[in-house]
Protein backbone atom coordinates (compact mmCIF):
# COMPACT_ATOMS: atom_id res chain seq x y z
CA UNK A 1 0.00 0.00 0.00
CA UNK A 2 1.42 3.51 -0.33
CA UNK A 3 1.60 4.64 3.23
CA UNK A 4 3.33 0.96 3.99
CA UNK A 5 5.61 1.95 1.28
CA UNK A 6 6.62 5.39 2.04
CA UNK A 7 7.54 3.88 5.72
CA UNK A 8 9.53 1.64 4.33
CA UNK A 9 11.56 4.23 2.55
CA UNK A 10 12.15 6.22 5.54
CA UNK A 11 11.06 9.44 4.65
CA UNK A 12 11.24 10.80 8.34
CA UNK A 13 9.30 13.91 7.62
CA UNK A 14 5.74 13.80 9.98
CA UNK A 15 4.70 16.79 7.33
CA UNK A 16 4.90 14.62 4.27
CA UNK A 17 3.57 11.28 5.54
CA UNK A 18 0.45 13.86 7.46
CA UNK A 19 -0.17 15.35 3.58
CA UNK A 20 -0.19 11.92 2.16
CA UNK A 21 -2.26 10.24 4.99
CA UNK A 22 -4.62 13.36 4.35
CA UNK A 23 -4.81 12.64 0.51
CA UNK A 24 -5.18 8.87 0.97
CA UNK A 25 -8.38 9.28 3.53
CA UNK A 26 -9.92 11.60 0.90
CA UNK A 27 -9.90 8.96 -1.76
CA UNK A 28 -11.32 6.81 0.82
CA UNK A 29 -15.17 6.45 -0.72
CA UNK A 30 -13.75 4.97 -4.00
CA UNK A 31 -11.29 2.14 -2.04
CA UNK A 32 -12.66 -0.47 0.53
CA UNK A 33 -9.40 0.12 2.60
CA UNK A 34 -7.83 -1.11 5.52
CA UNK A 35 -6.56 0.81 8.34
CA UNK A 36 -4.56 -0.20 11.09
CA UNK A 37 -3.09 2.18 13.59
CA UNK A 38 -3.76 5.23 11.56
CA UNK A 39 -5.54 7.90 13.67
CA UNK A 40 -7.17 9.71 11.12
CA UNK A 41 -10.59 10.95 10.52
CA UNK A 42 -12.17 7.89 9.19
CA UNK A 43 -11.18 5.43 12.17
CA UNK A 44 -12.50 8.24 14.49
CA UNK A 45 -15.80 7.94 13.18
CA UNK A 46 -15.71 3.90 12.61
CA UNK A 47 -14.94 4.00 16.65
CA UNK A 48 -18.64 4.84 17.79
CA UNK A 49 -20.22 1.87 15.53
CA UNK A 50 -17.93 -0.61 16.43
CA UNK A 51 -18.66 -0.28 20.34
CA UNK A 52 -22.52 -0.37 19.46
CA UNK A 53 -23.67 2.53 20.74
CA UNK A 54 -27.20 3.96 20.15
CA UNK A 55 -28.30 5.76 17.66
CA UNK A 56 -31.51 7.77 17.03
CA UNK A 57 -31.08 7.79 13.05
CA UNK A 58 -28.65 6.62 10.80
CA UNK A 59 -29.07 8.73 7.21
CA UNK A 60 -28.26 6.36 4.04
CA UNK A 61 -24.95 8.02 2.93
CA UNK A 62 -23.39 8.28 6.03
CA UNK A 63 -24.07 4.42 6.42
CA UNK A 64 -22.21 3.08 2.87
CA UNK A 65 -19.01 5.37 3.55
CA UNK A 66 -18.77 3.68 6.58
CA UNK A 67 -19.67 0.65 5.91
CA UNK A 68 -17.48 0.77 3.17
CA UNK A 69 -14.72 1.73 5.91
CA UNK A 70 -15.11 -0.83 8.35
CA UNK A 71 -14.94 -3.61 5.74
CA UNK A 72 -15.17 -6.90 7.09
CA UNK A 73 -13.59 -6.55 10.33
CA UNK A 74 -15.59 -4.36 12.55
CA UNK A 75 -19.28 -5.27 13.87
CA UNK A 76 -21.94 -2.65 13.02
CA UNK A 77 -24.06 -2.71 16.24
CA UNK A 78 -27.27 -0.60 15.75
CA UNK A 79 -30.35 -1.17 18.01
CA UNK A 80 -33.44 1.23 19.70
CA UNK A 81 -34.08 1.68 23.45
CA UNK A 82 -37.73 2.55 24.00
CA UNK A 83 -39.10 3.58 27.56
CA UNK A 84 -41.46 1.57 29.43
CA UNK A 85 -42.10 0.09 32.90
CA UNK A 86 -41.52 -3.39 32.76
CA UNK A 87 -44.22 -5.82 32.54
CA UNK A 88 -46.98 -6.36 35.24
CA UNK A 89 -47.86 -9.85 36.58
CA UNK A 90 -50.82 -10.64 39.23
CA UNK A 91 -47.86 -11.59 41.88
CA UNK A 92 -45.97 -8.48 41.86
CA UNK A 93 -49.27 -6.09 41.63
CA UNK A 94 -50.10 -8.06 44.52
CA UNK A 95 -47.03 -7.83 46.68
CA UNK A 96 -46.44 -3.85 45.68
CA UNK A 97 -50.07 -3.26 47.38
CA UNK A 98 -49.61 -4.66 50.42
CA UNK A 99 -46.75 -2.89 50.86
CA UNK A 100 -47.98 0.14 50.28
CA UNK A 101 -50.78 -0.62 52.83
CA UNK A 102 -47.76 -1.48 54.86
CA UNK A 103 -46.22 1.95 54.96
CA UNK A 104 -49.45 3.37 55.80
CA UNK A 105 -49.19 4.17 59.60
CA UNK A 106 -52.56 3.78 60.47
CA UNK A 107 -53.29 0.13 59.48
CA UNK A 108 -51.63 -2.52 61.95
CA UNK A 109 -49.19 -4.80 59.33
CA UNK A 110 -49.71 -8.12 61.34
CA UNK A 111 -53.48 -7.66 60.98
CA UNK A 112 -53.01 -7.24 57.30
CA UNK A 113 -54.78 -9.84 54.63
CA UNK A 114 -55.61 -9.52 51.15
CA UNK A 115 -59.02 -9.89 52.36
CA UNK A 116 -59.02 -7.25 54.72
CA UNK A 117 -61.56 -5.01 54.66
CA UNK A 118 -60.67 -1.31 55.60
CA UNK A 119 -63.59 -0.07 57.09
CA UNK A 120 -64.44 -3.33 59.23
CA UNK A 121 -61.71 -5.28 59.69
CA UNK A 122 -58.55 -2.43 59.75
CA UNK A 123 -60.97 0.42 61.64
CA UNK A 124 -60.34 3.26 58.95
CA UNK A 125 -62.39 6.01 57.66
CA UNK A 126 -63.89 6.94 54.38
CA UNK A 127 -61.03 9.74 54.27
CA UNK A 128 -58.33 7.04 54.69
CA UNK A 129 -59.57 4.93 52.03
CA UNK A 130 -59.34 7.97 49.49
CA UNK A 131 -55.72 8.38 51.08
CA UNK A 132 -55.09 4.83 50.19
CA UNK A 133 -56.39 5.05 46.57
CA UNK A 134 -54.25 8.30 45.95
CA UNK A 135 -51.29 6.06 47.19
CA UNK A 136 -52.35 3.30 44.99
CA UNK A 137 -52.07 6.25 42.07
CA UNK A 138 -49.00 7.11 42.49
CA UNK A 139 -47.43 3.59 42.83
CA UNK A 140 -48.97 2.40 39.62
CA UNK A 141 -48.30 5.72 37.79
CA UNK A 142 -52.25 6.22 36.37
CA UNK A 143 -55.66 7.98 37.29
CA UNK A 144 -58.01 5.94 38.95
CA UNK A 145 -62.01 8.15 38.89
CA UNK A 146 -63.65 8.35 41.90
CA UNK A 147 -66.90 6.60 41.33
CA UNK A 148 -64.72 3.45 41.11
CA UNK A 149 -62.33 4.12 44.00
CA UNK A 150 -64.94 4.22 46.22
CA UNK A 151 -66.07 0.80 45.60
CA UNK A 152 -62.18 -0.54 46.16
CA UNK A 153 -62.14 -1.46 50.19
CA UNK A 154 -60.09 -4.56 50.15
CA UNK A 155 -56.54 -5.19 49.13
CA UNK A 156 -57.97 -8.05 46.90
CA UNK A 157 -60.31 -5.87 45.16
CA UNK A 158 -57.77 -3.14 44.29
CA UNK A 159 -55.49 -5.77 42.62
CA UNK A 160 -58.29 -6.99 40.35
CA UNK A 161 -59.34 -3.37 39.37
CA UNK A 162 -55.41 -3.00 38.58
CA UNK A 163 -55.11 -6.06 36.78
CA UNK A 164 -58.19 -5.04 35.01
CA UNK A 165 -56.93 -1.35 33.69
CA UNK A 166 -53.68 -3.39 32.80
CA UNK A 167 -54.86 -6.15 30.92
CA UNK A 168 -52.81 -8.54 33.26
CA UNK A 169 -54.24 -12.17 32.80
CA UNK A 170 -53.12 -15.34 34.72
CA UNK B 1 -82.75 19.63 38.17
CA UNK B 2 -80.44 17.18 36.25
CA UNK B 3 -77.59 18.04 38.51
CA UNK B 4 -79.75 17.01 41.44
CA UNK B 5 -80.53 13.27 40.35
CA UNK B 6 -76.96 13.33 39.50
CA UNK B 7 -76.21 14.03 42.73
CA UNK B 8 -79.03 11.14 44.22
CA UNK B 9 -78.02 9.12 41.89
CA UNK B 10 -73.93 8.95 43.84
CA UNK B 11 -76.22 7.45 47.24
CA UNK B 12 -73.80 5.42 49.33
CA UNK B 13 -75.38 3.14 52.44
CA UNK B 14 -73.36 5.79 55.27
CA UNK B 15 -72.08 3.00 57.60
CA UNK B 16 -69.12 5.00 58.56
CA UNK B 17 -68.19 7.96 60.83
CA UNK B 18 -68.66 10.10 58.28
CA UNK B 19 -71.16 13.27 58.06
CA UNK B 20 -74.47 11.26 57.20
CA UNK B 21 -76.34 14.39 55.92
CA UNK B 22 -77.81 14.01 52.38
CA UNK B 23 -76.14 12.15 49.94
CA UNK B 24 -74.63 14.99 47.94
CA UNK B 25 -72.94 16.61 50.52
CA UNK B 26 -70.80 13.05 51.36
CA UNK B 27 -69.91 12.95 47.68
CA UNK B 28 -69.25 16.54 47.45
CA UNK B 29 -66.50 16.17 50.29
CA UNK B 30 -64.79 13.02 49.74
CA UNK B 31 -64.36 14.61 46.34
CA UNK B 32 -63.23 17.95 47.50
CA UNK B 33 -60.62 15.72 50.02
CA UNK B 34 -59.65 14.45 46.90
CA UNK B 35 -59.20 16.91 45.10
CA UNK B 36 -56.90 19.16 47.56
CA UNK B 37 -54.93 16.10 48.79
CA UNK B 38 -54.04 16.00 44.56
CA UNK B 39 -53.57 19.77 43.98
CA UNK B 40 -51.13 19.79 47.12
CA UNK B 41 -48.71 17.33 45.79
CA UNK B 42 -47.97 19.45 42.97
CA UNK B 43 -46.64 22.24 45.56
CA UNK B 44 -43.25 22.62 44.12
CA UNK B 45 -41.47 23.85 47.70
CA UNK B 46 -41.05 21.10 50.10
CA UNK B 47 -42.36 23.56 53.26
CA UNK B 48 -45.60 24.55 51.18
CA UNK B 49 -46.19 20.94 49.97
CA UNK B 50 -46.10 19.12 53.67
CA UNK B 51 -47.88 22.04 55.27
CA UNK B 52 -50.48 21.77 52.70
CA UNK B 53 -51.12 18.37 53.06
CA UNK B 54 -50.63 18.28 56.73
CA UNK B 55 -53.31 20.93 56.97
CA UNK B 56 -55.61 19.74 54.95
CA UNK B 57 -55.63 15.97 56.89
CA UNK B 58 -56.21 17.77 59.69
CA UNK B 59 -58.91 19.91 58.71
CA UNK B 60 -60.98 17.35 57.25
CA UNK B 61 -60.39 14.99 60.32
CA UNK B 62 -61.60 17.63 62.99
CA UNK B 63 -64.43 18.42 61.01
CA UNK B 64 -65.62 14.73 60.92
CA UNK B 65 -68.55 15.13 63.62
CA UNK B 66 -70.56 17.97 62.01
CA UNK B 67 -74.32 17.61 61.61
CA UNK B 68 -75.60 21.28 61.13
CA UNK B 69 -75.82 21.95 57.88
CA UNK B 70 -75.28 25.96 57.26
CA UNK B 71 -71.61 24.90 59.35
CA UNK B 72 -71.16 22.25 56.75
CA UNK B 73 -71.99 24.71 53.64
CA UNK B 74 -69.67 27.02 55.18
CA UNK B 75 -67.03 24.43 55.76
CA UNK B 76 -67.59 23.50 51.92
CA UNK B 77 -67.21 26.53 50.25
CA UNK B 78 -64.19 27.47 52.74
CA UNK B 79 -62.65 24.48 51.09
CA UNK B 80 -63.27 25.55 47.74
CA UNK B 81 -61.43 29.13 48.10
CA UNK B 82 -58.99 27.10 49.93
CA UNK B 83 -58.87 24.81 46.41
CA UNK B 84 -58.45 27.90 44.01
CA UNK B 85 -55.57 29.32 46.58
CA UNK B 86 -53.87 26.04 46.42
CA UNK B 87 -54.02 25.84 42.46
CA UNK B 88 -53.09 29.55 42.21
CA UNK B 89 -49.82 29.24 44.33
CA UNK B 90 -48.91 25.70 42.82
CA UNK B 91 -48.65 27.74 38.96
CA UNK B 92 -46.65 30.61 41.26
CA UNK B 93 -44.40 28.39 42.84
CA UNK B 94 -43.68 26.76 39.34
CA UNK B 95 -43.16 29.97 37.80
CA UNK B 96 -40.69 31.02 40.15
CA UNK B 97 -38.86 28.16 40.80
CA UNK B 98 -35.88 27.60 43.47
CA UNK B 99 -32.97 25.16 44.12
CA UNK B 100 -34.20 22.41 45.51
CA UNK B 101 -33.54 21.75 49.82
CA UNK B 102 -31.28 19.16 51.20
CA UNK B 103 -33.92 17.66 52.19
CA UNK B 104 -35.11 16.38 48.69
CA UNK B 105 -31.46 16.86 47.38
CA UNK B 106 -30.65 12.58 46.00
CA UNK B 107 -28.79 11.43 48.41
CA UNK B 108 -24.79 11.82 47.66
CA UNK B 109 -23.24 8.57 47.03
Amino acid sequence: MRICSLVHCGSGLRNMAARIIARCVRSLNQRSVYFNRVNTAATLTAAPLTHGRTFSHLTNGHKSSLAQISGGSFQVFQWRQYGDLPPLSLETIHDRVLYVLKLYDKINPERLQATSHFMKDLGLDSLDQVEIIMAMEDEFGFEIPDAEAEKLMTPHEIVQYIADKKDVYE
Amino acid sequence: MAMYQMQQHTRRRANDTEINMASCSRAQVISLYRMLMKESKKFPSYNYRTYALRRVKDGFRENLHVENPKTLDMLINQARENLAVIKRQVSIGLLYSVQRTVVEREPHL
